[in-house]
Order: structure tokens, then C-alpha cells, then sequence
């Protein structure tokens, strides 16, 4: 008997020991298992916890509850980080990476899942470099590149760099599953003597929606959190991250708890929400890999 | 046959972007490697002298080590960590979403707010670790958790298990999904504990999966800088120094970018060694079984 099935609470008249006795060994391991996630989510309620406290407070009982909801540390992280400032531009970079990763990822995606030999295999051989290569291999050239082209400081650059480092994720996503579409719903469109551009774009782009989304989202989370291209790409303070605004907010030596903890919250706010939000599409994408 | 390979028109637009941000840059720290430049001026060809410096000195030898060791134990910790979580989850489908997602939250995260947060959680004095341990009476287990070299890479490989523990939970539980429900079943029948089902019936049927996360976990671990860059500086005394840290240090510390790009392309050539021995490995042994 599973110990889920015992959970569904039944009538039991008369004593059932053996039923009794199962169910608070469900009830135990459930309990068990809960309070071990709750530990590992401990670090994210001391982080909240902390951004509410005054230095007193962090300073006299650093792991008390705060005495009342102090919004002192969020005002002064809010006048002095450029905070909204930075959200918009997180948000401008990363759906425009979204958008060419999306594009140029499907469109390579396309032959490369219809012809089987040398070019795709050399392409395909790229892209898996490109997936294993740590991104401090090639900031150095690219930080030379950026600059001999003067691109250092604009959006497009850093746009151009983030889509670089997502592009083989995304042909490999798009790549596998423009595989499983049958062959046969291009056959017909083919008959009708449809460019190759025609099928792309009518028969295959409408079938992508779902690993567009899981994608996405998977993109977003790495633009989002990134920090060292911006922080080497971009210097003018109108054009900082939200992660860049924390990093140089909180600054790196003698850490000021009340400036820390605000920031890290207000950090992790927006894709914490998105994540409550599509926590299905990202859970099923994040597993899209391993079960095939 | 052609018009088959007009097809490859479609890949224009992402090599155009991957070749001049990534291939070409690839071949420019290639070429950097063979020389002394620093950022500004000219840049000297000095030869191999670059890689013999890195060859000829133990420091560097024990830093590839060292991120070999990390990635090892990390790698080990997340796939002990991600098969216990998804095998009672997948016993428990009540709270199995709940938790898988909650689980997950700290990869969510970025490397920078983690490695904030746990720097604070480190902290000797009023740290929340050894304040909790204060608190619960454990007083004696106090340690300077980033401070101390003994224990420090350990404290750094800690928090990135702790970071990473949903997402291999997620791949595991997606693993478990795909067994059969009659091999559980025939394991109650025949009276197997929760334990035996799991060590003879499921483990056995969860090579891919196991595959999966280990590589992914591998590669992962192996790119990451940011959270010794963050906790540690790769300090103290040199005992979270990984080669990721010594190549940032390098670039960003010391300008010296010919010699940071002759460690990049011994780190590329170690990554690129593990990806493929570790694929060749695991899917032998998939194979094997």
C-alpha cells in the first residue's frame, strides 16, 4: 500500500490498528519531508526577514523576528538604486534577446532537423561547443570586439552578446522538437508549390508556441540573473541591470545588511512572481530534457 | 537537391550572431593566448611562453584540481540530494508540486543575490548559521565558515548545492514518472520496502535520467565563477582559488589578458575534455545495462 493512498482520510468503524498505524506513518513522513523543504527555503525567509529589520535590530538579535515591518531599508534601496530605472531596462534586454533568439533559433532549428548529413552535424557540432563554453572564455574578445565597433554601452551590443550565448540552447531546443513534426504536413504544402520560407512560417512557426514558451522563460531567467556581461558591457548608469543596480548598490566589501537584504529581494521580486505565475511551463520545461 | 540545400539559408541569421560572438571571439583568445597583451598597447608574441608558465607552475596544476574536486563533490551532493527529494516526493503526491516547486525557487535566483545572501549567512559573528547553532545549543560546531581554508570550498560548494538541489529533484521526479506503474506494483506485492523498491526496482530504471543531471550538473559547475567570485574571492589563501576565479583575476585584477587567455583555453580544453569523456561513460554504461 502506497502511502499515498492511506493520506485520503476513509471511515473506520471499529479498530483498525493496522489502518491507524499507517496512517501516522503517513502522516509522520509526510511531515518529515515537508519540514525538510522548509528548511532549504529557510535562507529566503531569513532574506526577507532581514530586509524588514533596522541596524539595531540586526545588530542585537540577528536572528530574531523583526519588531514590526520597517520599510526604512526598502525606501532608502528605492531612492538610491535606480531600481525602476533598471527593471525597465532588464526587461527592454531581455525580451529583445528573447525575440532574435527565438527567430534566428527556430530558423536555424529548421533545417537543421530535416537534413541529415555534414553541414547540420558541423552546425550542430558548434552549437554544443557553444553550450559547454563558460562565458568568461570569450568576454575578454568580445569586450575588444564591442569596443572596436562601439558597441560598449549600447543596448544593441549587449542584446547581440546575450542572444550569442543563448542561441545554441535554443536550436537544440527547437531543433529536437521540429524533429517530431511529421514530415507529411509539409509534404502537402510543398505539392502546392510553397517556398520553403512559406512552410517555415505557416506550417512549422505555428506549431512551436509551447517550447517557444518553455524557452522564454528559460532565457528570461539566465538574462535576468547574468551579471558579468553586464557589468563589463554596459558602464552608463542609465543603462545598468537589475542585477548590475544590486551588485554596485550593495557594493563589495564592509556589506551593510540593511542595504543587502532590500536589495536582494527587490532583486528577485520580479522573476520570483513570473515564476508563481508559470511555475507549470517552467517546471515542465526545465525537465523537457530528461524525459526523452 | 538544390533547393534541399537552400534549406541552410534559414541558419544564416544565427551563425551570423554566433560567429561574431562566439566563434570569432573563441579564435581571438586563441590567438591572445600566444601573447602578452594587456588590455591597451600593443600585443608582443611571446610564444608558447604563456602556457609553459602555466605547465611549469604546481599553483596552476592545484587549481585545476581544485575545480575538478569542486565540481566532483558538488556533482555527487546535487545528484544525492535531487534522487532523495525526488524519490519521497514521488511516494508523496499530495504535496509532490508544492514541493518540486518550492524546491526550486533558489535556482531562480541570481548568482550575485545567493551569493549575498549566504556571504551574510556565513558570517563569523552575527552570521545566521552560527547565530542558529548558538541558539540551539550547538555552540561547539561554530565555524568561520568562508574564513577558514579547511572548510571554505566546502561552505562555497554547499550553497551551490543548495542552489541547484530542485533542479536535479525536477529531472529525477520527471525520471520517476516515466517507470511503469506495474514495476512498483509488482515490488509491493511481493513485500519490498520502500527502500528495496527504490534501490533494485527504480534506481536501476533511472540511468537516463541519472545521465542527464549529471552532465548537465557537470558542465554547469564547471562554468560557474560567481559564487566563490562572490563569497570568497577565491580566498582564503588560495583555498576557493578555482581556474574560473584565477582567469577573472587575471582579466579584471591584473589586466594581464594574453596569460588569462591561455588559462581560458586550458579551462575550454578541461570542459570540453570531462563533456566528452563523461558522455562517452554514461552512455556506455546506459547502453551496458
Amino acid at each position: 500500500m502506497s502511502l499515498s493512498e492511506t493520506v485520503t482520510p476513509r471511515t473506520t468503524t471499529g479498530v483498525d490498528r493496522d489502518l491507524l498505524l499507517r496512517r501516522g506513518k503517513s502522516i509522520l513522513v509526510h511531515g518529515i519531508v515537508l519540514a525538510l523543504v522548509a528548511i532549504m527555503l529557510l535562507p529566503l525567509v531569513y532574506m526577507v526577514m532581514m530586509s524588514f529589520k533596522t541596524a539595531t535590530e540586526i545588530a542585537q538579535d540577528p536572528l530574531g523576528l523583526p519588531d514590526s515591518l520597517y520599510w526604512g531599508n526598502y525606501m532608502a534601496a528605492l531612492s538610491s538604486m535606480g531600481y525602476v530605472r533598471s527593471v525597465l531596462n532588464s526587461m527592454g534586454i531581455t525580451i529583445s534577446v528573447i525575440v532574435v533568439v527565438v527567430f534566428a533559433g527556430a530558423m536555424a532549428a529548421y533545417p537543421l532537423a530535416r537534413l541529415e548529413n555534414r553541414v547540420s552535424r558541423v552546425i550542430v557540432m558548434i552549437m554544443a561547443l557553444g553550450l559547454a563554453t563558460p562565458n568568461f572564455v570569450t568576454i575578454t574578445p568580445i569586450y575588444v570586439i564591442f569596443r572596436d565597433l562601439g558597441l560598449l554601452d549600447s543596448y544593441l551590443g549587449i542584446v547581440l552578446a546575450f542572444a550569442a550565448l543563448k542561441l545554441p540552447l535554443a536550436v537544440f531546443f527547437y531543433t529536437s522538437f521540429i524533429a517530431a513534426i511529421p514530415i507529411e504536413l509539409e509534404e502537402a504544402a510543398r505539392l502546392d508549390n510553397c517556398s520553403n520560407w512559406q512552410i517555415f512560417w505557416h506550417v512549422i512557426r505555428p506549431l512551436l508556441a509551447p517550447v517557444t514558451a518553455t524557452l522564454s522563460l528559460f532565457v528570461m531567467i539566465m538574462v535576468w540573473n547574468d551579471f558579468i556581461y553586464p557589468l563589463l558591457l554596459l558602464t552608463d548608469k542609465d543603462k545598468l541591470t537589475v542585477m548590475i543596480a544590486v551588485y554596485k548598490f550593495v557594493g563589495n566589501t564592509g556589506i551593510d545588511p540593511t542595504k543587502l537584504f532590500p536589495a536582494a529581494v527587490l532583486g528577485s521580486i520580479p522573476l520570483l512572481l513570473m515564476f508563481a505565475v508559470f511555475q507549470r511551463k517552467i517546471m515542465a520545461g526545465a525537465t523537457a530534457g530528461a524525459v526523452k | 537537391m538544390r533547393a534541399r540545400y537552400s534549406l541552410y539559408l534559414f541558419t544564416l541569421p544565427a551563425l551570423l550572431v554566433i560567429g561574431l560572438f562566439f566563434v570569432h571571439p573563441i579564435l581571438l583568445t586563441f590567438d591572445m593566448s600566444f601573447t602578452n597583451f594587456a588590455g591597451i598597447g600593443e600585443a608582443k608574441e611571446v610564444g608558447w611562453r604563456n602556457y609553459d608558465r602555466i605547465i611549469s607552475r604546481d599553483r596552476y596544476l592545484r587549481e585545476v584540481w581544485l575545480t575538478l574536486w569542486y565540481t566532483v563533490i558538488v556533482v555527487s551532493a546535487l545528484t544525492v540530494t535531487g534522487l532523495f527529494f525526488a524519490a519521497m516526493l514521488h511516494r508523496l503526491p499530495l504535496i509532490r508540486n508544492f514541493s518540486r516547486a518550492a524546491l526550486y525557487t533558489p535556482a531562480m535566483m541570481s548568482f550575485v543575490v545567493v551569493g549575498y545572501v549566504w556571504q551574510f549567512l556565513y558570517s563569523p559573528l552575527n552570521g545566521g548559521i552560527n547565530v542558529a547553532l548558538r541558539d540551539l545549543g550547538l555552540g561547539a560546531w561554530e565555524q568561520n565558515w568562508l574564513g577558514d581554508p579547511s572548510i571554505a570550498l566546502y561552505s562555497v560548494a554547499f550553497t551551490q548545492v543548495w542552489m541547484f538541489t530542485g533542479f536535479t529533484c525536477a529531472i529525477f521526479l520527471a525520471g520517476f514518472a516515466g517507470i511503469p506503474e506495474e514495476i512498483g506494483e509488482a515490488g509491493r506485492l511481493e513485500g519490498a520496502s520502500s527502500w528495496q523498491r527504490f534501490r533494485y526496482l527504480e534506481l536501476p530504471l533511472l540511468g537516463p535520467s541519472v545521465t542527464v543531471s549529471v552532465m548537465l550538473t557537470t558542465i554547469g559547475t564547471l562554468k560557474t565563477f560567481e559564487l566563490p567570485f562572490i563569497l570568497t574571492k577565491g580566498g582564503p589563501d588560495g583555498a576557493t582559488r578555482l581556474l574560473s576565479i584565477d582567469i577573472i583575476d587575471n582579466l579584471f585584477g591584473q589586466y594581464k589578458f594574453g596569460f588569462a587567455s591561455a588559462l581560458s583555453i586550458v579551462m575550454l580544453v578541461i570542459v570540453l575534455t570531462v563533456a566528452f569523456l563523461q558522455n562517452k561513460v554514461l552512455r556506455d554504461r546506459e547502453n551496458a545495462s
